[in-house]
């Protein structure tokens, strides 16, 4: 496409821009002068108008597009098309994303396509099962296949790497934090330094990472030559190799996680107050005692905010995976993998159905994540509420 | 005081001995492992301005120069002379001026929007606002899987394509429930009489709200400026999806477009260093010059998150 120049491309996005604000000031306005006509009182007039902004927002950009992929779930629309078409079969993006069956051969026998079938559903497009996995169990083999085979490996690279990625990243932080609550010289120095991979750009570390990891030249792979030489090893691969992928992706995002989960637990640390562990000392508590009964019930708020932000970090992981070219074949995060799904190979209802799949697994997660809470997570408030109550 | 005289009974205890051995040999593990995590920490840094500084050939040097020779300045224009070499007009400074353009409109309509938001919420009674209040923080959970195929047929179907647009005129709406969140939890802790007292001399709600009220929560107002303004640049996705024509690429985008150019035998990992180098650099002067105002906002989202 040609370059319509800095300016021309600028000032009608300005133009609109300062146009956007104008018209939400205009209704946050009229909101307020029609609540009060309608003999709403001024106080609750003022405070819907205020929060108009965000409603108009919401509804338009939030509440209507997930209705909208909720719909488009059930057609046929390629990104190049105006409008999306029916499916004979309205279940069939899901039915797509969801077939799985497993397949027996003999030990010996080749597996072959022809052999694991097609879908049975009416579609635009005739789908085959492809091979996920096998297990051979005695004289059999078992062939898990599936429809879409690079969909379930990016779900088991996102999965694998949010179980390893987090609680290593909760407790790295933990023990830094725990570290940085020590009486030292210069906290501030050393809080900052620790805090600095956070900041940066996910794009730089994904960058900066790809390139220690390189299989011929990077940083990594010469420390580890001695390493390499003893074993009389082949280098490692990282990201180029399938088995090496995911402890690849984690290792590099434990880089980055420390900084701002060690913040947020520090600050936690610094409220215990100091006469806890003063009478838990004087009852003869060890370190250890103090650190299970004490610290961890009052860092547990801290900790559980950081899990909650790193279940929804891990499962959405985008960034990293674009500057960070993957083979297909090991998997892609699913984000990154529903993006090209829409946008590269121009699925749209695929897309939006698989996305509203994947979305429902992020939201179950994420409550059962909520539901242990209450198990684990202290709050001082509500154990003041109970000694008042009694 | 009496530490001066308690360690001084000290020195002569055995017992009291060998706990200040004990003493000097955690010292000794704590500024072991602080150590430790720094090397962790600035070996990649360090290895990426070495790397940013050499020249094509000294990359696949065995075993790594850490400090180049010749130290390579030009890498750092190099690399963008380089990048418009491909796609003509996208020079450094159209770049920056992109980069710029997005994040600053963006950001600032985010700040104002929050702000005046999170005022209704923290400051008006009316009914179902704890409800709206609650809703608003769920919205933090919904993944971006679910909107971004109907949004972008949204700003297809407004002929915005391939124009800033989808990238800055939402950013009104107040549509980070965090910024919300944090700017509530400020107005909260300001007495009501200050309203009360502005409202007696006869001002405005919106003269009370730009005098009195963001005066007051400035630290907040500008912690989620910083935040913002990181937000923005270094948000990948939206401008991935939403823009096609490489002259307007923002800095972000034109890295990955000349990282995808390269040939996976000769990536010129000089070039890309330099150009990661000077993605990080503004964000990381901002932190040293912000970071008060970073960990404010980490902090207060962290204590009732």
């Amino acid at each position: 496409m040609s370059d319509p120049g800095a300016f021309n491309s600028y000032y009608p996005t300005f133009l609109r821009y300062i146009g956007t604000a104008i018209v939400l000031a205009l209704i946050i306005y009229l909101t307020y002068k029609g609540l009060r006509k309608l003999g709403v009182k001024t106080e609750a007039a003022t405070g819907v108008a205020l929060i108009t902004p965000w409603l108009i927002g919401r509804i338009l950009l939030t509440a209507f597009p997930i209705l909208l992929s909720f719909y488009l779930g059930f057609t046929d629309y390629n990104i190049l098309w105006d409008k999306p078409k029916s499916l004979q079969d309205p279940l069939f993006n899901y039915k797509h994303a969801l077939a799985m069956k497993i397949v027996t051969f003999d030990k010996d026998e080749r597996v072959s396509v022809a052999a694991l079938g097609k879908l049975d559903a009416e579609g635009p497009d005739v789908l085959r099962y492809r091979e996920l996995g096998n297990v051979v169990i005695r004289d059999k083999r078992y062939v898990i296949a599936a429809t879409d085979v690079f969909l379930w490996k990016g779900i088991w690279l996102t999965l694998r790497y949010a179980v390893f990625s987090i609680p290593l990243g909760l407790l790295g932080a933990l023990g830094v934090a725990l570290l940085l609550n020590q009486k030292i010289k210069g906290v501030g120095f050393w809080r900052t330094l620790y805090y600095v991979p956070a900041v940066l750009p996910a794009a730089a570390v994904a960058l900066l990472w790809f390139w220690l990891f390189a299989p011929n030249n990077g940083l990594i792979n010469w420390a580890l030559g001695p390493i390499y030489a003893l074993l009389n090893s082949e280098k490692l691969g990282w990201f180029s190799d399938s088995n090496l992928v995911m402890p690849s992706f984690v290792i590099m995002s434990l880089w980055g996680v420390f900084g701002t989960n060690t913040v947020i637990l520090l600050a936690g640390l610094k409220n215990i107050p100091p006469d806890f562990y003063e009478a838990a000392a004087i009852d003869g508590a060890g370190a250890w005692v103090k650190f299970r009964r004490i610290t961890i019930p009052m860092l547990s708020p801290a900790l559980f905010y950081n899990l909650i932000m790193g279940v929804i970090g891990a499962l959405q992981v985008f960034t990293q995976q674009a500057f960070i070219p993957t083979k297909r074949e090991d998997g892609w995060f699913v984000n990154w993998f529903l993006y090209n799904e829409a946008f590269n190979f121009g699925h749209m209802g695929y897309a939006s159905a698989v996305g509203w799949l994947y979305a429902v697994l992020i939201i179950v997660i994420t409550l059962l994540v909520f539901r242990s809470s209450s198990a684990w997570v202290f709050y001082e408030g509500s154990r003041e509420k109970e000694a008042g109550g009694a | 005081m009496t530490t001066e005289s308690s360690a001084q009974i000290l020195t002569y205890d055995p017992l009291a001995r060998r706990r200040q051995i004990q003493i000097i040999i955690s010292r000794i593990v704590i500024y072991t492992l602080l150590l430790i995590g720094a090397a962790v920490i600035l070996i990649p840094f360090v290895w990426m301005l070495s790397t940013s500084l050499k020249t094509e050939k000294q990359l696949f040097e065995w075993p790594p120069r850490w400090i180049p020779d010749p130290v390579v300045y030009k890498n750092y224009w190099k690399s963008w002379e380089q990048l418009s070499s491909i796609a003509p007009g996208l020079t450094f400074w159209r770049i920056i001026a992109n980069t710029l353009f997005i994040t600053v409109l963006a950001m600032f309509a985010e700040m104002f929007s929050s702000a005046i938001v999170a005022y209704g919420f923290a400051r008006f009674r009316f009914k179902g606002r704890d409800v709206i209040f609650f809703i608003m923080l769920a919205t933090m959970m919904i993944p971006g899987t679910l909107t971004r195929v109907p949004a972008f047929l949204i700003w297809r179907e407004a002929g915005l394509l391939n124009t800033y647009d989808p990238l800055t005129l939402p950013a009104w709406t107040a549509w980070g429930p965090a910024y919300i969140f944090l700017l509530r939890q400020f107005f909260l802790t300001i007495p009501r009489e200050m309203e009360e007292a502005a409202t007696i001399d006869g001002a405005s709600t919106a003269q009370i709200f730009f005098y009195v009220m963001l005066p007051l929560v400035k630290p907040a107002f500008l912690a989620i400026g910083v935040m913002a303004f990181q937000g923005n640049w270094n948000n990948f996705e939206a401008p991935l999806i939403y823009l096609n024509t490489t002259q307007l690429f923002p800095l972000i985008l034109s890295i990955q477009f000349f990282q995808q150019s390269l040939s996976k035998e000769a990536p010129k990992w000089h070039y890309m260093m330099a150009m990661t180098v000077m993605m990080a650099a503004p964000i990381l002067v901002l932190f040293f010059a912000a970071q008060r105002y970073f960990i404010e906002g980490l902090n207060v989202g962290a204590v009732k998150g």
